[in-house]
């Protein structure tokens, strides 16, 4: 029982687990709607979409890497269904085909980074621009639209009340979690991302983990793409960009992974991610100048991860730089 | 002895960094069941040899024979599934993961694509516990240890890969004198399992208490291979400091 206690108090999420509380709470003080199921519902459904990008994301920077280009591969992925469908290209095989271009994007980013020797964050930002342009060139700037009724329903439909986007999120967030934490492939990620050379020399092939996290990181990038076109019935070349990337990684990074690489939980990231949709939506609830979400952002960044900092010094005492 | 097949063998090993020539044309021999120890001055080119014996770098000239066939490692991986375990002089642990991780990287025990955790945790204390290694708990973060517990662990992992040749860059190097003590009886357990040992040091008492045979680098050049029954510290100083003429004959 101690132990339990202890656990608890020692997790590294407990602070977001306390914001999110307390801000539950302040919600439902405002307003008896906050804690209604239909409400809670909302608050899922409008965090699935961050929290499957950020599951990818989360594998990356664990990995030791970085993606800014989830962004536009987002556009990429949602844009590139639209055109295929509009061509008459059949919906399942249009979604497949997004999520192969956006899986070549990846594979452009991991040779830049593996056999060029471009750092993660030149590469994936240059990707971020280039496939931004890209899409807006293609489209002409002009959204796509009249998409089939099965394909529309995939972002559309609830099952019991709950919509599948969030059943898609819950499927895709235990398998990171499972891969992650279990599988050979999860505990090559954090060697190579805790030290690189040391991976190496252990026998774990560069190129091969470059290659997988960043295809994988593009590949699901596309696929909420996808899902956003497929949940408002438009794709947009203007989807996604530089705030659904900056979201997805400060809601990595307030679950408690670590930029540096090696540490990480897919647990940490869904609090992040249900972190910032509790913000807004408890913001929405008390009819607060939604405009305080991006400072509450900031904010709640800075501190967690300067509280993991300062944890992280004293565990390791002086050892670690 | 000579007519044995020598387990490890290098033979004209040559390698150059730019202008630097690290190893000018290295011969080897490591047999199985014996320790050879490698002295040299700094910048001798020993770390060189051991990191082209363990596939880090392409040697560019010279073959390396393991059991009498030739091989080629092309990456650190290859050298370890020819059976060549290493530890390096910077170690290779990762610090942000714990003992029990540290001592199966690459060689998780698994079912399908899960890493199975409680066996591999079993495993690494079993392991630790009969080589009398005092970790805590194997889910130890290894950037929690101390620098002569981190050495222990990779020797430890390197004893646990079961390779049939071990190498050890300076794995002394910075220990106190109770977990040099621990080093050199793993290295003996090492020699008791029928390994090939291959050991860089420079500690002196260390190699005549362990070695059997003395490899002397000089200049990126092999000085003089001497059994250890058959020489003297003083030679292998005059050995090593040029003061001895090097003799590529007994090489
Ligand atoms: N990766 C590299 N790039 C360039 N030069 C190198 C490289 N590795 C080794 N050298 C050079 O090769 C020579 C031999 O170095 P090496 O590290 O093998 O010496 P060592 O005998 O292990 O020395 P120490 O006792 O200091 O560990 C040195 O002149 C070194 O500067
Ligand atoms: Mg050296």
């Amino acid at each position: 029982m101690k132990n339990i206690v202890r656990r608890i108090a020692g997790a590294q999420q407990l602070g977001i687990i306390l914001i999110i509380v307390v801000l539950l709470v302040v919600a439902q003080a405002a307003n008896p709607q906050a804690l209604m199921p239909s409400n809670i519902v909302e608050i899922l459904r409008s965090s699935a979409l961050y929290f499957i990008g950020a599951s990818a994301a989360t594998l990356v920077l664990v990995g030791g890497g970085l993606d800014l280009s989830i962004g536009s591969v987002f556009a990429v992925g949602g844009v590139a269904a639209g055109i295929a469908m509009n061509a008459g290209v059949p919906w399942p095989l249009a979604i497949l085909l997004a999520l192969v271009v956006c899986g070549m994007l990846g594979l452009i980013n991991a040779s830049l980074i593996t056999w060029v020797g471009v750092p993660p964050f030149i590469a994936t930002l240059g990707m971020l621009f280039a496939a931004s342009g890209i899409v807006i060139v293609v489209t002409g700037g002009t959204p796509r639209f009249g998409f089939p009724a099965a394909f529309t329903d995939l972002g559309q439909l609830n099952l019991f009340g709950i919509p599948l986007l969030v059943f898609y999120a819950v499927i895709i967030g235990v398998l990171a979690h499972v891969v992650l934490a279990h599988t050979v492939f999860g505990y090559n990620i954090r060697a190579f991302g805790g030290s690189a050379p040391a991976a190496r020399a252990n026998g774990i092939r560069a190129a091969q983990m470059n290659v997988s996290l960043y295809v994988i990181s593009a590949v699901v990038a596309g696929l909420c793409g996808v899902l956003l076109a497929a949940r408002v019935a438009t794709a947009d070349p203007g989807a996604g960009g530089t705030g659904f990337a900056f979201q997805v990684l400060a809601a990595v990074i307030i679950g408690g992974t670590s930029l540096f690489g090696g540490v990480g939980t897919i647990a940490g990231t869904a609090l992040g991610a249900l972190l910032f949709a509790v913000i807004n939506n408890t913001l929405a609830l008390t009819n607060t100048n939604p405009q305080w979400q991006n400072v509450a952002t900031g904010v709640i960044l800075v501190t967690a991860v300067a509280v993991d900092h300062l944890r992280r010094k004293r565990r390791f005492a002086v050892r670690s730089a | 002895m000579s007519t044995l097949q020598p387990t490890l063998e290098l033979r004209g090993i040559k390698k150059t960094f730019g202008h630097v020539s690290a190893l000018k044309g290295v011969d080897l021999a490591a047999y199985s069941g014996e320790v050879l120890a490698i002295v040299g001055d700094n910048g001798a080119g020993k770390s060189s040899l051991i990191r082209t014996i363990s596939g880090v770098y392409r040697p560019d000239e010279g073959a390396i024979l393991v059991e009498g066939e030739q091989q080629a490692f092309s990456n650190p991986a290859a050298a370890r599934a020819a059976g060549i375990a290493t530890v390096f002089q910077d170690l290779a642990l990762i610090e942000v993961l714990d003992v029990a991780t540290n001592m199966f990287i690459g060689q998780y025990p698994r079912r399908g694509p899960f890493v199975r955790r409680k066996a591999m945790e079993r495993e690494a204390r079993a392991f630790l516990d009969e080589l009398g290694v005092s970790v805590a708990s194997v889910r130890t973060e290894i950037g929690m240890l101390s620098g002569g517990q981190r050495q222990i662990v990779a020797i430890a992992r390197a004893m646990r890969t079961g390779g049939q040749v071990v190498l050890l860059d300076e794995p002394t190097a910075a220990l106190g004198v109770r977990e040099t003590a621990q080093a050199a009886d793993m290295i003996r357990t090492l020699r008791e399992r029928g390994n090939a040992v291959i050991v860089v040091s420079h500690d002196m008492s260390l190699v005549f208490e362990l070695a059997d045979s003395i490899q002397v680098m000089r200049l990126g050049e092999v000085a003089g291979v001497r059994r250890r029954t058959d020489t003297t510290r003083d030679e292998i100083i005059g050995l090593i400091t040029g003061a001895i003429t090097g003799d590529r004959l007994t090489a």
